[in-house]
């Protein structure tokens, strides 16, 4: 039963992530701050995914990785589109 | 036919990268042949998206103020719990609670329609106000994304229908349930494309 209720905790984690950084792009002009708050939460709700909902963190760690770098490669380009 | 599996494998990868040593795969190999194209079709996206971004800066700073920001928020929150729904649907095969993993695949195929439903929404609605794949840099990106990422949602939701009719014929059960994992990390990757569209083409400006 403990894990179900993890399961829910991170289901609203994501969505107040999401409404949050939603608020940051609406409300502020899009700063070099704003820009790499919304990359480490895009970083954060990524990795929640593949290690809780696709279930890899006790999977095969070669996968995990890929899929890991995958969510950290990206967001961190919209950090380096801050410097140019 | 011969349908056994070979009893060596081919031994052409390095040990270390065997599910005895690097940890059991979810689903099955073929489904991660799959996920793992698609990441590089939306990997190809992403770099095309900062590359225009790079030389069109003012287009893609304006660009997201004539979306609706609403319908972006809609789809993702519709995403992330039909994510939630899929887990929640592969804990209840583990406990054989066939029920419940019909109930929560329900509800994950009925996320798929409603973002299936919204995104045509937006798409008519952009095209009420005069956008198209050729208004600006930004949109022909924007178009290319999530018209790619609509198709995916639209043949997993197929797929999600298809696991449900599986799931009544008694296929899976906690003891065997491969194509049901199959299925679920492919939505999950789905899931997580749009986690990464969606700052890219709604929030940053």
């Amino acid at each position: 039963m403990k894990q179900f209720k993890k399961l829910e905790w991170f289901w609203a984690i994501l969505i107040f992530i999401t409404l949050f950084n939603t608020f940051l792009g609406e409300q502020f002009e899009s700063t070099a701050l704003v820009s790499i708050i919304v990359a480490l939460t895009v970083m954060y709700k990524g990795i929640t995914v593949i290690d809780h909902f696709m279930e890899l963190k006790h999977a095969n760690r070669n996968l995990r990785w890929l899929m890991r770098m995958y969510l950290i490669l990206f967001p961190s380009l919209i950090i380096a589109t801050v410097f140019f | 036919m011969n349908n056994e599996y070979p009893s060596k494998s081919l031994g052409i990868f390095p040990r270390s990268w065997s599910e005895e040593s690097a940890g059991r795969i979810p689903g099955n190999i073929p489904i991660w042949v799959g996920i793992l194209s698609e990441l590089t079709e939306f990997a190809i996206f992403f770099v095309a998206y900062f590359i225009a971004k790079y030389h069109y800066p003012e287009v893609f700073a304006t660009g997201p103020q004539g979306l609706s920001t609403s319908l972006g928020v809609a789809n993702t929150i519709i995403l992330l719990s039909s994510s939630y729904f899929m887990a929640k649907a592969m804990m209840n095969i583990r406990l054989d609670d066939r029920i419940k993993c019909e109930r929560y695949l329900w509800l994950a195929v009925s996320c798929g329609a409603f973002y299936l439903i919204i995104k045509t929404w937006e798409f008519y609605w952009n095209n009420l106000q005069g956008l198209s794949t050729s208004t600006n840099e930004f949109y022909t990106v924007y178009y290319y994304m999530t018209f790619n990422h609509f198709l995916h949602v639209g043949w997993a939701s197929c797929a999600i229908l298809w696991v449900i009719f599986r799931l009544r014929a008694g296929e899976y059960s906690a003891a065997e349930h491969s194509g049901l994992e199959a299925l679920a990390v492919y939505w999950h990757m789905i899931d997580l494309m749009w986690i990464l569209i969606f700052p890219l083409l709604y929030v940053l400006r």
